[in-house]
């Protein structure tokens, strides 16, 4: 999954992205409206945090124009705590909205939501043949046993699984398994793939020649 | 008594009074001219008579006998008898008992009765007292012939009369008052009902809705009056309250960002282990955010010591000049570092007043002039005597403020740009100069051109 944060404040910023890179999450970053929207319209986030005190544009309006072309989830993140404060954010286009300051768990399990809410699946769990997959705590089982796997692993899992009968093409497992920090090297994909193969059976992921990946 | 405290009770009671004194005053009048109406008729009656008694004993000379007069009739006075003496035909009627008038004459020759009229035995009294003296009226007068003549009658009819007209006046009057009264009291209602209106509205308020105003069109011009003071009067202290509760909540808000900020890097350096390095970081950003909630922190209790009228500001007398100088030398390092210069005019003035408190407002405007300045920009600093009063103005070539938000600058929690928490700007720095500067008797103003710079003016009492 990969995830853009924008805030102006660099100390959260640098521990929140340094946060969600640690759970598994490709991280971008910015610390400004203008730069926060280039990216959101420009990249297929799987979700956004959205600061609302910007320099530049603020959240809101960054909100407003990026609803015109994307469906992003947002969470929306904010010092400003008043009910319309709220109302304004949810009805503009957020998801959801997180109030400063907040605990870490909180975000991960609203991130999570949200992500999970977009891809219209409403439990943690997905089951896919004689593999499991819990989101909430990011384990997978095969045949109900823990499968060891690294997070970039997971994090293929999860977002094949989340696209389930979807063809899932490399360009956008770069896009969404790798930040802009990482150089993307074509075969390190192919690595992950093989690698999952091995843990989770050989049918787990099919190829499409030509297209991607998909989980049937 | 309770009665007397309400203004519609103490107006109807005077209303009342007055209208009793004007309506007994009236009725009063009304009787007199009545009775001097009755007495003039009456007296017109009686020289009638008596002229006619008179005429009987002393005939006008020279003595002419006039038509239908026999003259067999008039032997001459002096030797006029009793028995001699009666009325002419034409006057017979003058002195009839079925008359409720009762006239009736009697003369007097020698001290003793010559005549009288039939009726005139009730008016002579002799020997005891009657049991209650009739109510009468006479004229006495004595005639050149040496008689003594009365006429008079009964004043009953008269008497009668009025009490007849009094009594008839009187419930007039008492149905008028109360009329009057009524009418009144429906005057005075419709008089004091805004000042109900507005009484209304202030208790209200009092009980903690700012929002209430008083329907002004209801309130007749001289109450409008009061009514539109008094509505901009709860309009300044809704804003007022307004704006306290805004700074309660801005300043709990401020505060919300350094603490996230401890909380997430805390968070996120627990996850695992670490090493020393990124722990030093963890603790170094706390560290930034705990500095900019302290700097807040003094701010929030200046401003609210202030507010409170708790803050004990020294008056000394010291040099303006070397306290903006000490502060330059404060400023110094952040100018050098975005490359602003500062330039100084100044001339040694000495006020009275907390030098530490302007030292505070000094350092706040240079610190804002270097900040909101671009890159080899120039901040000037001019401190000047004018008309009595320490003149300091501090301008510099930023960016300026728009003309919309130059008089929103000094405003609690205001930022330029809305954004600006990284700068550790909480937008109170402004706020702060005006209130020391206003403790000091001074006023501070700014002038502003977009992209070309701001002017921060100062002026101090010396």
């Amino acid at each position: 999954m990969r995830i853009l944060i924008v805030e102006d404040e660099p100390d959260l910023l640098a521990s929140l992205a340094q946060a969600l890179r640690e759970e598994g999450y490709a991280v971008d970053t910015a610390d400004n409206g203008d730069d926060g929207l280039f990216n959101a319209e420009g990249t297929d986030y799987d979700a956004i945090i959205l600061d609302v005190m910007l320099p530049g544009l603020d959240g809101w309006e960054i909100l407003k124009r990026l609803r015109k072309t994307k469906k992003t989830p947002v969470l929306m993140l904010t010092a400003r705590d008043q009910t319309r404060d709220r109302v304004k954010g949810l009805d503009t286009g957020a998801d959801d909205y997180v109030i400063k300051p907040f605990d870490l768990e909180e975000i991960f399990a609203r991130l999570r939501a949200i992500i999970r809410r977009s891809a219209n699946k409403t439990t943690n769990v997905i089951e896919i043949g004689d593999v499991k997959i819990d989101t909430a705590a990011r384990n997978v089982f095969f045949k109900d046993k823990v499968v060891e796997i690294t997070a970039r692993e997971y994090a293929l899992v999860e977002f094949l699984a989340l696209h389930r009968g979807e063809v899932v093409t490399r360009t956008q497992l770069y896009e969404h398994l790798f930040d802009e920090n990482e150089s993307s090297l074509s075969n390190l994909l192919d690595v992950h793939v093989s690698n999952v193969r091995k843990k989770l059976g050989a049918e787990f992921i099919a190829t499409r020649r030509g297209h991607g990946y998909c989980i049937e | 008594m309770k009665v007397f405290n309400s203004i519609k009770w103490r107006l109807q009671i005077w209303y009342g009074l007055i209208l009793v004194v004007v309506l007994a005053g009236l009725g009063i009048t009304a009787i007199k001219f009545e009775q001097e109406r009755q007495m003039t008729w009456l007296m017109t009656n009686l020289e009638q008579r008596f002229a006619a008694v008179a005429g009987v004993l002393h005939p006008h000379p020279p003595e002419r006998p006039s038509p239908g007069q026999t003259p067999d009739d008039l032997p001459p006075p002096q030797n006029l008898r009793p028995d001699q003496f009666h009325l002419p035909q034409q006057f017979s009627n003058l002195f009839d008992s079925n008359d409720p008038h009762n006239f009736y004459f009697i003369v007097f020759r020698n001290g003793e009765i010559f005549a009288q009229s039939t009726n005139a035995q009730v008016y002579i009294h002799s020997g005891e007292k009657p049991q209650h003296y009739p109510r009468m009226f006479d004229i006495a007068r004595p005639l050149p012939s040496g008689e003594f003549v009365t006429v008079g009658c009964s004043t009953e009819p008269e008497f009668q009369e009025l009490k007849s007209m009094a009594w008839k006046l009187g419930i007039t009057c008492i149905a008028i008052l109360i009329f009057g009264l009524i009418v009144g009291g429906w005057l005075v209602s419709r008089a004091l009902r805004p000042v109900e209106n507005i009484s209304a509205a202030a208790v209200k308020i009092s009980a903690g809705d700012l929002s209430q105003r008083i329907n002004v069109a209801e309130a007749e011009s001289e109450l409008g009056q009061l009514a539109a003071v008094l509505n901009s009067t709860f309009a300044r202290l809704e804003s007022a309250f307004a704006q306290q509760k805004q700074f309660a909540s801005d300043a709990a808000h401020e505060l919300r960002t350094p603490v996230s900020v401890i909380l997430t890097q805390t968070q996120t350096v627990l996850n695992r282990e670490r090493d020393a390095a990124s722990y030093k970081q963890t603790v170094e950003a706390c560290q930034r955010a705990a500095q900019r909630m302290r700097k807040l922190i003094e701010s929030l209790l200046a401003l609210a010591r202030f507010d409170a009228g708790q803050e004990v500001l020294k008056r000394q007398r010291f040099d303006f000049s070397r306290t903006i100088a000490d502060c330059a030398e404060l400023v110094k390092p952040l100018a050098a570092e975005r490359s602003v210069k500062i330039l100084f005019e100044l001339e040694p003035m000495e006020i009275i007043g907390d030098s530490e408190r302007l030292a505070q407002a000094v350092t706040n405007l240079l610190t804002n002039a270097v900040q909101y300045n671009v890159p080899d920009g120039e901040v000037r600093v001019k401190l000047q005597a004018s008309g009595g009063l320490a003149v300091l103005t501090v301008a510099d070539t930023g960016q300026g403020i728009a003309a919309a938000d130059l008089s929103r600058v000094f405003e609690r929690f205001y930022r330029g740009d809305q954004s600006r928490t990284g700068a550790g700007n909480a937008g109170l720095g402004l706020a702060i100069c005006k209130v020391i500067v206003e403790a000091h008797g001074g006023t501070i103003e700014v002038s502003s051109q977009e992209n070309a710079g701001t002017i921060f003016t100062v002026r101090l009492p010396t």
